[in-house]
């Protein structure tokens, strides 16, 4: 149905009572919703400091001059608008099999991004294969979502993953850190935890949302078996039975804990989400028990 | 050899089996093609990678023990059995004798019948019979009839067995023997026993057309009393000197081989009506016959005495029909006229009144001469000459006619020649289309019968009066109004016989020709009959009456007294006898299918285990093994 909305209005309306949580203080303009231990100005105040040259006279205190003759000044606790940032992988690896990864990732993407924008935070949803797309920037409220569900929408899975070149193209293009949401399957053959690493250590926080068809981690086939990878084409011929499954299943876990590791080392969260699980028990599920949303 | 398929079959079924399991182990190892998101996983950094197959068939051993499982089940279906003919699996016939002489108590044991000693013979054969022997049980009396089907499930045969009977007539050996060998031709598979269970009592019909030739005889002996003296057949007829009285022919047979002195009595509603003493020389019939004065109806019985082990054939009942007549009320002037000729019958009661006692009142018929009454009469009447308002309508009357001529093939002219009768005047009658013109002349009919719709009620005009004085010394005129009062009422004038004898196949002469016969059984079912050099013949299976009527004469059939043989039979020279041994070749032969069963599944069990979707580590490795073996 290629009319049909990327999200029905009473999953949207659900998610209005939720919040795009960050843990990091990031700085930035007035008029976000998580608060900042950097000083700014803001409303709330948060210490003293002695003056400097240069700084803003409105903000001496002046009651402290009187009485003791030293200039302080007043520091204020500040709310930043921090940039919110989704890499959303469109490879050919999303598109994979029948069970619909890619489109449940849209979904997945689209949703965060309602949820962002009725916050009024700015979300820029940044499709990445092999190099970043072009992206889209919505903020502003939620009447800004259908534009960026269209943008949604119209992706097209293309290209093969390679998380370093993009991780590369983000920290040139984006130099001001904040929030990065990476929605993928993270499967690139040339690893993704040392690019994610980078992410992190340029001080963005990162949230990093895996999902998988359960054919990616419990392969259901059984026998001789020609497998074709989506990205690369390469082939593998061998004969699956149970122990061969097994032994997938439990390097697919080792992989999914390496990205959660990363994840959790540089203070990040991290969420499994699986295509069979529906997308409001993964958002009000795996989501909010990851912190990723309040 | 197989004995459920041929070898052609055995082969072409395999040929099937063993195609389609191949086409579907090929379809199943068939490599498949499957775009999968990535391959990192399938290989593990430091291990080799998964095994790959260039084979065509990836897993030899794995279809060689299905194709075999399949071929081990097959000939398990096809009951392979070692060694020849005679170890194949035969059709047995078991035909066990239920005639009505297995009735008879067992000599020495007076409270079991020879039934009860063939059931309990049958069954013992039955338990010698291999189980993979099938077994047809046929019951034998007049006619042998299948009891149950070609069965394997001896069980079933069993219930058939305990649940025969004895019947009413006599076995007829030859048939059920040749019965036999046919349903063993037709069966298709190695034919078997035919074992015959009986004491090989026969009638004198079967004894001289001899046995069939059947291949493998068996005699199960039922040993039966000697001693028998029983009524064959009795017989009732009205005597020829009294109208009252009945004649009864008793006749009577000695089995035996002494000769015996046997009693023998009558008795009528329970009444002595009296008794004979008999002697009967051995092996030979003697007859008697007793005299029964009676007009009503009534069971007479006749008893022998005394008993012995074969009670059926020492009773035999039949029934008598009460005497009925005709009520014959006639209105005339002249009734001396009429006495000679109503009073010379029993079975007519006439009564003669004057023309001014009429009354309507008629519970037989009514005769009106030359007269007309005020009042029409009902029910059958029988009008001479009427002056006027005839039932049938007088067109003329016409003297000194000429051409007389009496109505061909009708009963109301039966014996009537044209030139008999020479009467001097007449009426001439105009009949309707459905009337019977019985006698006409030129101008007309001029005696005419007419019956109503139901035909209850009957008229008959005569345009003349039969026994004017110038016809007194015409022979036609009597023989017309005996015809005539027939007509009125044939049951009244029906002759009847009363016969008890035994059921089976009936045969008798039978008096009436050219007239309409009908053989009616006590249920009013119609039996089928046929006439050959005018002798009746039907076939009447269980005891019941029949009554046989043929134009004026009706003969009742008591079939009530059992059948009786006439001799014993010898059976072949080289006839098995008894149960057989635990060595007989009935019990020989080796059935393989249960163990070829077992092994094809066992084959095809451990063939899934190993080879299977799901299979245990340690079965992994017996595969393991056997693929390197391979």
């Amino acid at each position: 149905m290629a009319n049909a909305p990327l999200l029905d209005r009473k999953f949207l309306e659900r998610l209005e009572r939720l919040t795009i949580h960050w843990q990091k203080s990031f700085p930035g303009l007035v008029g976000g919703h998580n608060r900042s231990r950097l000083p700014g100005g803001g409303q709330e105040f948060l210490d003293h400091r002695h003056f400097h040259q240069g700084d803003d006279l409105r903000a001496v205190n002046w009651r402290a001059y009187m009485r003791l003759d030293k200039m302080f000044l007043k520091l204020f606790q500040v709310e930043p608008r921090v940039p919110v940032r989704m890499l959303l992988d469109i490879s050919e690896s999303m598109a994979a099999g029948k069970s619909g990864k890619f489109d449940y990732a849209r979904k997945l993407a689209g949703a965060l991004c309602y949820v962002g924008l009725v916050r009024l935070d700015t979300i820029e949803v940044l499709p990445f294969s092999e190099k970043l797309r072009e992206g889209k920037t919505s903020g502003g409220g939620r009447h800004r979502f259908t534009p960026l569900s269209r943008f949604l929408q119209d992706l097209e899975p293309a290209g093969t993953t390679s998380f370093l070149k993009i991780v590369r193209e983000y920290l040139n293009d984006f130099p001001q850190r904040g929030l990065v949401i990476v929605i993928s399957d993270f499967l690139d053959d040339g690893g993704c935890e040392k690019a994610l690493q980078y992410l992190a250590d340029y001080g963005n926080e990162l949230m990093l949302i895996q999902v998988w068809a359960d054919e990616d981690r419990t392969p259901p086939w059984n026998g001789e078996c020609d497998f074709v990878e989506a990205e690369s084409g390469a082939k593998l011929h061998i004969h699956v039975d149970s122990e061969a499954r097994a032994r997938y299943t439990e390097e697919f876990d080792k992989f999914a804990a390496g990205i959660r590791s990363v994840a959790m080392r540089n203070s990040g969260r991290y969420a499994a989400i699986p295509t069979s699980v529906p997308l409001d028990e993964a958002i009000f599920g795996k989501l909010l028990q990851a912190r990723s949303v309040a | 050899m197989f004995l459920n398929l041929s070898i052609g079959e055995f082969l072409a079924i395999f040929g099937v089996i063993a195609a389609f399991t191949t086409a579907l182990y090929l379809l199943d190892r068939t490599r498949r093609k499957q775009v999968v998101a990535t391959l990192r996983f399938w290989v593990t950094p430091g291990l080799p990678s998964p095994v790959t197959r260039r084979r065509k068939i990836q897993q030899p051993i794995s279809l060689l023990m299905q194709l075999a499982g399949m071929l081990l089940l097959l000939l398990a279906i096809a009951e392979l059995h070692w060694g020849g003919a005679m170890r194949a699996r035969r059709d047995h016939v078991l035909i066990i004798d239920t005639s009505a002489w297995m009735r008879a108590s067992a000599p020495g044991r007076p409270n079991a019948t020879l039934m009860d000693l063939a059931r309990a013979n049958a069954i013992a054969w039955l338990r010698a019979v291999p189980d993979s022997d099938r077994v047809l049980l046929v019951r034998a009396d007049a006619l042998a009839t299948p009891a149950t089907a070609w069965e394997t499930d001896h069980v079933k045969v069993a219930r058939a067995i305990l649940e025969s009977r004895a019947g009413a007539t006599e076995i007829n050996l030859r048939q059920s023997l040749q019965f036999a060998r046919d349903l063993q031709k037709q069966s298709g598979s190695q034919g078997g026993e035919i074992a015959y269970d009986g004491p090989g009592r026969i009638t004198a019909a079967d004894a001289d057309s001899g046995t069939p030739d059947v291949p493998i005889l068996r005699v199960l002996d039922v040993p039966d009393p000697s001693e028998n003296v029983g009524i064959r057949s009795v017989g009732a007829r009205r005597s020829t000197s009294a109208h009252d009285s009945w004649d009864l022919l008793v006749r009577l047979r000695n089995y035996g081989k002494s000769p015996r002195t046997v009693n023998l009595t009558l008795n009528l509603a329970h009444a002595p009506m009296g008794a004979h003493s008999v002697q009967i020389p051995a092996q030979s019939e003697q007859t008697t016959t007793f005299e029964l004065h009676t007009k009503g109806a009534g069971i007479a019985e006749v008893r022998l005495y005394p008993l012995d082990p074969f009670g059926a054939d020492n009773y035999a009942a039949i029934e008598l029909p009460a005497q009925r007549s005709l009520h014959v009320i006639v209105y005339s002037d002249s009734p001396e006229a009429w006495k000679p000729a109503l009073e010379a019958d029993p079975r007519v009661s006439p009564e003669f009144r004057k023309p001014s006692e009429f009354t309507t009142a008629n519970n037989g018929l009514i005769i009106i001469d030359r007269f007309h009454p005020a009042q029409t009469p009902g029910g059958n009447t029988l009008w001479i000459d009427p002056p006027d308002r005839s039932p049938i309508p007088i067109r003329e009357h016409v003297t000194a006619p000429e051409n007389l001529r009496w109505a061909p093939d009708e009963p109301l002219a039966a014996g009537l020649r044209e030139h008999d009768l020479e009467v001097p005047a007449t009426a001439v009658l105009e009949t309707g289309a459905n009337d019977i013109r019985v006698a006409e002349i030129d101008r007309g009919p001029i005696i005419a019968a007419r019956a109503s719709a139901d035909g209850k009620t009957k008229t008959i005009v005569m345009g003349f009066n039969p026994f004017a004085p110038s016809l007194r010394y015409e022979l036609a005129a009597p023989l017309l109004l005996a015809n005539e009062l027939r007509w009125f009422a044939p049951d009244v004038f029906r002759d009847v016989d009363v016969v008890a004898q035994s059921p089976g196949s009936v045969t008798d002469t039978i008096a009436a020709r050219n007239t309409p016969v009908e053989v009616v059984s006590e249920s009013g079912a119609n039996l089928p009959f046929n006439i050959r050099s005018g002798r009746i013949q039907f076939f009447s299976g269980i005891a019941q009456r029949v009554n046989v009527i043929a134009g004026n004469t009706e003969r009742a059939y008591s079939l009530t007294l059992p059948e009786m043989w006439d001799e014993k039979w010898t059976p072949p020279a080289g006839a098995r006898h008894g149960i057989p041994a635990w060595n007989d070749a009935i019990r020989r032969g080796t059935d393989l299918w249960p163990w070829l069963a077992l092994l094809g599944a066992a084959l095809l069990v451990a063939e899934y285990l190993i080879y299977g979707r799901e299979t245990s580590a340690l079965l992994r490795v017996v595969r393991a093994h056997m693929e390197k073996a391979a």
